[in-house]
């Protein structure tokens, strides 16, 4: 095959992701392969996994490979051929990448994944300007989620589909995890509806990450990325009632991260890709793979979909 | 970030500093165990020069905290005195001091062969940094049966002025007269100046070695600083003291004409605020030497260089000096000296280290790094952490913070 082949790879504390660029010769768009797996025990075996499925589906090899970046909080585990070129970035820079590509304007964007929660400012130049990261507690991430639907015995999607049904506003203003669980238990006491209690976790992520945004302040469009806006639609919707705007969804929210190492690789290692104006453009070829409602898969679309995205319809 | 082979130079005084810390403690232990002399423990910025010209041989327990965290022991034995009611989120410092003292589990014991910190006759604190020196010393005052003394100087000061300098120096006056009339002994002043005159010196010194990391590159580290600091804690009215930091500037000195590098390759040089993590000291100094960034300065090093002492009443400096060390100063004379330190040592970056147990010795709550940051156009990186529990500090997380503010730093290039 003619052409190159760059991989990003976002090892997670709870999801392994990957994204794999197949830049074809005179040709103006690249294929992506994506695939996400869970991170389990071992995240060199995570990673193996999902760059073999994510590269099935782009019709590339591992042999063809320019170029990786590993990121995420297993990226050191991350092992690959000596032929190929590696680089280990934080998953800060790299979703800081995959969201400008995404949306050109964007100058905050909000990762909110299993173990911790960033806040990421962009400058006009498109690179980042700083960023925040949540205290050591789970509470405000993905972990803190997880923690108390297990409380409650429902899956994570009940919850967020019970979420979407609240009416009333709701917060929960607990500051921990496990505190927070007591207070869903005084709630459910004190007869509040379920969808209400459910919407009020959310918002409890909302206002945490609220205050990290404040923190720099705020002065554009905003991103959000990471496993738990992709999987939960009310915690897109607790953030825009928060911020009292709209945000944007990418469309492969949770691969925000392997997108931007994979268009690092592409930077370091090859061909230096240009920041283009959005333009509307359809998705609807993009693969099932990762919506709100879906199970993670793997799958294919054309990168400049990506690369111009608007979300999809959840 | 790729993992690097350079190795870092190792510094030749610190054979010297080994020797002089054993014969430090060695000599505490039979201080401890002679019936002839007297061991007092003091507050790392405290009286010390008073006891010294009282013949005491002088102890510092907050060394003892650093320690017993470098040596990763802390959050085991901090959950004995919360036992005993103290609050884990009280200084581990404190907690771990007296959670050794419930175990007895000091590495004093391995690395000197010693029986552990010396029994004190007398504790002698000063408030001046935070309140916790008070309770703490409390605990070991009821526990050897010993006199719990020190002063409670103004706190968080702006401009110090004449009438809080007389206040201190009362105090010490004070101070002086109990410790007379407990031990029937008059303290000798020309003894007093004669230790303040060498504190000064060991002091000047001191800063004279942190001086030369302004420099670039630079020839030392805060991770070499943390550990060549002991000499000015523990033993800054004496004659060794001076004798080392005099051999430990030069070859810093000669390190600069040599172009030797602590961190060979400097790309970044970073600042570092607040208290270190004792615990993960190693792991942190490799991370930013494979990074590349020399953290050159810190508020923590430099708090032992005092303005020098130019003769007259030694009270006087002893008071001014308790007053006017960053740590007791308002957020604005704060402020100020940071960013002076900032462009003196030419910083890319700084790091404010959130300490959970140490509220007097973190700058990050009232809103510092962010008015500096704007003000300065400086990144800067809150590490939430502590000095010496480590329950309270995520590895993981951290050194992501850490890598990606140094990728921060790199697209600001």
């Amino acid at each position: 095959m003619s052409g190159h082949v760059y991989v990003g790879i976002d090892a997670g504390s709870s999801a392994t992701k990957c994204i794999v660029l197949r830049t074809e010769r005179d040709s103006t768009d690249d294929a992506v392969g994506h695939a996400v797996v869970p991170s389990g025990f071992d995240y060199t075996r995570a990673a193996r996994q999902v760059l073999k499925e994510a590269l099935a589906a782009a019709g590339a090899t591992e042999p063809e490979i320019t170029a990786c970046v590993a990121t995420g909080y297993g990226r050191s585990s991350v092992q690959l051929p000596e032929s190929v070129q590696l680089r280990r970035l934080t998953e800060i820079t790299c979703h800081a990448r995959g969201a400008r590509e995404w949306y050109p304007n964007v100058r905050h964007v909000i990762d909110i994944g299993g173990q911790d929660t960033k806040v990421i400012r962009l400058c006009d130049r498109g690179r980042m300007a700083d960023y925040r990261m949540n205290a050591k507690c789970a509470a405000g991430t993905g972990t803190f989620l997880e923690s108390i639907a297990v409380r409650l015995g429902l899956p994570l999607s009940e919850i967020d589909a019970l979420a979407m049904e609240s009416v009333v506003p709701l917060t929960l203003n607990s500051y921990c995890t496990v505190f927070t669980s007591t207070e869903v238990l005084e709630r459910i006491k004190a007869g509040d509806a379920k969808e209400d209690i459910a919407m009020g976790m959310f918002r409890a992520i909302a206002s945490r990450v609220v205050e990290m945004l404040s923190t720099g302040g705020r002065d554009g469009p905003v991103a959000a990325t990471g496993g738990v806006v992709t999987y939960c639609s009310a915690m897109r919707r607790a953030l825009e009632e928060a911020l009292e705007m709209p945000i944007h969804r990418p469309p492969l929210p949770q691969h925000a991260g392997a997108y931007g190492a994979a268009l690092l690789a592409r930077e370091a290692f090859g061909e230096r890709a240009a920041i283009h104006e959005p333009e509307p453009v359809a998705l609807n070829h993009i693969a099932d793979s990762a919506c709100c409602s879906g199970t993670p898969t793997s799958g294919i679309c054309g990168h400049r979909d990506l690369r111009q995205g608007e979300e999809r319809p959840c | 970030m790729a993992q690097t082979a350079v190795k870092r130079v190792e510094i030749e005084a610190t054979s010297r500093l080994k020797e002089l810390m054993r014969a430090y403690f060695l000599d505490l232990d039979a201080a401890s165990k002679d019936h002839n002399r007297r061991v007092a423990w003091c507050t790392s910025v405290g009286p010390c020069e008073i006891l010294s010209a009282f013949g005491f041989a002088v102890y510092f327990p907050e060394n003892h905290g650093a320690l017993l965290g470098a040596k990763k022991i802390s959050h085991e034995i901090i959950p004995r005195a919360a036992g005993l009611g103290y609050c884990a989120e009280a200084c581990s410092y404190m907690n771990s001091d007296i959670g050794c003292d419930l175990t007895d589990r000091s590495p004093l014991k391995q690395l000197y062969g010693i029986d552990g910190p010396p029994r004190p006759d007398l504790l002698v604190y000063s408030t001046n940094q935070c309140r916790d020196v008070q309770e703490w010393f409390q605990y070991f005052g009821q526990r050897h049966d010993a006199m719990v003394t020190g002063i409670r100087p103004p706190r968080h000061l702006g401009d110090v002025t004449r009438e809080q300098v007389a206040d201190v120096r009362a105090q010490l006056e004070q101070l002086i007269e109990r410790i007379e009339i407990r031990y029937e002994q008059k303290l000798d002043r020309r003894l007093l100046r004669e230790a303040v005159e060498r504190s000064s010196r060991v002091s000047q010194l001191w800063g004279r070695v942190l001086e030369t990391a302004r420099h670039r590159p630079s020839p030392m580290t805060f991770w070499d600083m943390l550990i060549h600091m002991a000499p000015v804690i523990l033993m800054r009215g004496s004659l060794e003291a001076i004798e080392y930091y005099e051999t430990l500037r030069a070859e810093m000195e000669q390190r600069i004409a040599d172009g030797v590098a602590a961190v060979p390759d400097e790309r970044w040089r970073i600042y570092w605020e607040g208290m270190p993590v004792w615990p993960r000291l190693r792991e942190l100094s490799e991370k930013f030497f494979d990074l590349r960034a020399a953290v050159v300065a810190s508020t923590y090093c430099n708090s032992w260089a005092f303005e020098p002492y130019t003769g007259g009443d030694p009270l006087d400096w002893m008071a001014r000096t308790s007053l006017e060390i960053f740590i007791n100063r308002d957020e604005v004379r704060k402020e100020r000296f940071l960013a002076s330190v900032f462009d003196r040592f030419g910083v890319d970056g700084a790091i404010f280290h959130n300490a959970r147990t140490c509220p007097n010795n973190t700058n990050s709550r009232y809103g510092m790094p962010e008015r500096l940051r704007r003000r300065l156009d400086l990144p800067v990186l809150v590490l939430d952490g502590d000095l010496s529990d480590i329950r309270f500090f995520s590895t993981a997380q951290s050194m992501t913070n850490i890598e990606a503010f140094v990728e921060q730093l790199e697209g600001r290039k």
